[in-house]
């Protein structure tokens, strides 16, 4: 009887872990660096485009870093090429394109999409 | 008078794709992305009263400047520009006081801007954009009040087709931006009458005031603004006569505020005449406010 709960908890928890941690790695974050953005009515226009490519679910601008962190949605990834465009149609150009690890992609705050 | 009045308005609407800011008295600079829209309203007063004559003139102009932007590409951006403008002039006649002066929409403006030249680097950019707008007689140049038909510094529109051309630059950085812009509008004719034609400089700093240092995310900006604007205008034209009470040389100071965030601005600011050389009898600036807003989409 004990052995058969002690089963059954460890059951769950690998449930839960595995659960958590598929959902974590499905998790992708990618870090733009952008070249001339300069004041915060500028990142309007970057947040827009970055946001509107496919499977982005949010996107957080750091103005004095210059960076753009972009989360997708479970199970999408964004291309170089794809962001490149995305920065350029905002009037940038693309310095650094960077895929971050989970920790960073769910850590991500609130940002615009 | 009426390339004087031109001047001053042109001081606020077009003496002017891409991402950056904007000075508060001239329009050119307007940021906007490929595929995005910019919408900017001013409200504006001026006083236009500095009379040596007898007649004791004293202009008032009041209203709106509309201004639509949109990205067609990173590099070409198109505007539209519609003011509405109330004038009123007071003046003493044969010892009498009148009063003249209507309200309506103006001259519609469509401005095309090129983004020629782009150097961007971390947290700062660097752009040259020359730009052409067109002005057209869309506003009302027939209208009268009790007395008669107004003159032309009074009607709504100009009743003619304006040129003019010139190219911004801007610098900016996080901490400070600078724009520089160089103009020359040639005056169509219209009943008659023709305004000067005017050159003019405009330059503008604005200055981070607030946040002082920069942590993560987009914080808001709090911009001190002080803006300069050298007008030339050219001798008005009435038939084939020069009308010697007319255009001259202003320098304009305009200190403002502007709270930049990422969707939207509001700004304020207020014009002074610092230098007025003026011919003849031409009415000179007592002073100008503006304050408005405009939004990303």
């Amino acid at each position: 009887m004990l052995n058969g709960k002690l089963i059954g908890r460890r059951i769950a928890v690998t449930l839960g872990l595995a659960l958590f941690a598929s959902n974590a790695l499905a998790q992708t974050a990618y870090r733009i660096q952008v070249d001339g953005l300069a004041c915060p009515f500028c990142a309007y226009g970057i947040e827009k485009k970055l946001g509107a490519i496919a499977g982005v679910a949010r996107v957080e601008t750091d103005i004095a870093a210059g960076t753009v962190t972009a989360t997708m949605a479970d199970g999408a990834t964004m291309d170089e090429a794809s962001a490149t465009r995305a920065v350029q149609e905002a009037g940038f150009s693309l310095r650094g394109f960077e895929a971050l690890g989970q920790a960073a992609a769910n850590g991500a705050g609130a940002g615009a999409k | 008078m009426r390339a004087v009045i031109a001047t001053g308005l042109a001081a606020l609407c077009l003496a002017g794709a891409t991402a950056w800011g904007a000075p508060i008295t001239f329009n050119t600079a307007l940021p906007v992305h490929q595929g995005g829209w910019v919408l900017r309203e001013q409200v504006i007063y001026r006083k236009i009263a500095d009379d040596a004559t007898a007649a004791r003139r004293d202009l008032r102009l009041a209203g709106v400047v509309s201004v639509l932007g949109y990205g067609v590409s990173r590099d070409l951006a198109v505007f539209g520009l519609l003011p509405w403008f109330d004038r009123r002039l007071e003046l003493r006649s044969a010892g009498q006081n009148l009063e003249r002066g209507t309200q309506g929409f103006g001259d519609l403006s469509l401005m095309a801007r090129y983004t020629a030249y782009e150097r961007n680097s971390p947290g700062r950019t660097l752009r040259v954009a020359p730009f052409l707008v067109v002005k057209a007689p869309t506003g009302s140049d027939e209208a009268r009040d009790r007395l008669a038909r107004l003159p032309p510094s009074l009607q709504p529109g100009s009743g003619a087709w304006d040129l003019l051309a010139g190219a911004v630059s801007t610098w900016q950085t996080l901490d400070f931006q600078l724009d520089g812009q160089l103009s020359y509008r040639t005056n169509g004719e219209a009943n008659g009458f023709r305004a000067g034609d005017v050159v003019r400089f405009d330059g503008s700093l604005q200055y981070r005031l607030w946040p002082r240092r920069l942590a993560g995310g987009v914080p808001a900006f709090v911009y001190g603004v002080l803006e300069a604007n050298l007008i030339h205008a050219a001798r008005d034209r009435v038939g084939v006569t020069r009308d010697l009470n007319s255009g001259g040389t202003t320098l304009f100071v305009s200190p403002g505020l502007q709270y930049v965030t990422r969707k939207w601005i509001v700004e304020a600011g207020v014009q002074i005449p610092l230098l007025q050389d003026l011919n003849g009898t031409a009415l000179g600036y007592d002073f100008g406010l503006s304050a408005g807003f405009r939004v990303n989409f």
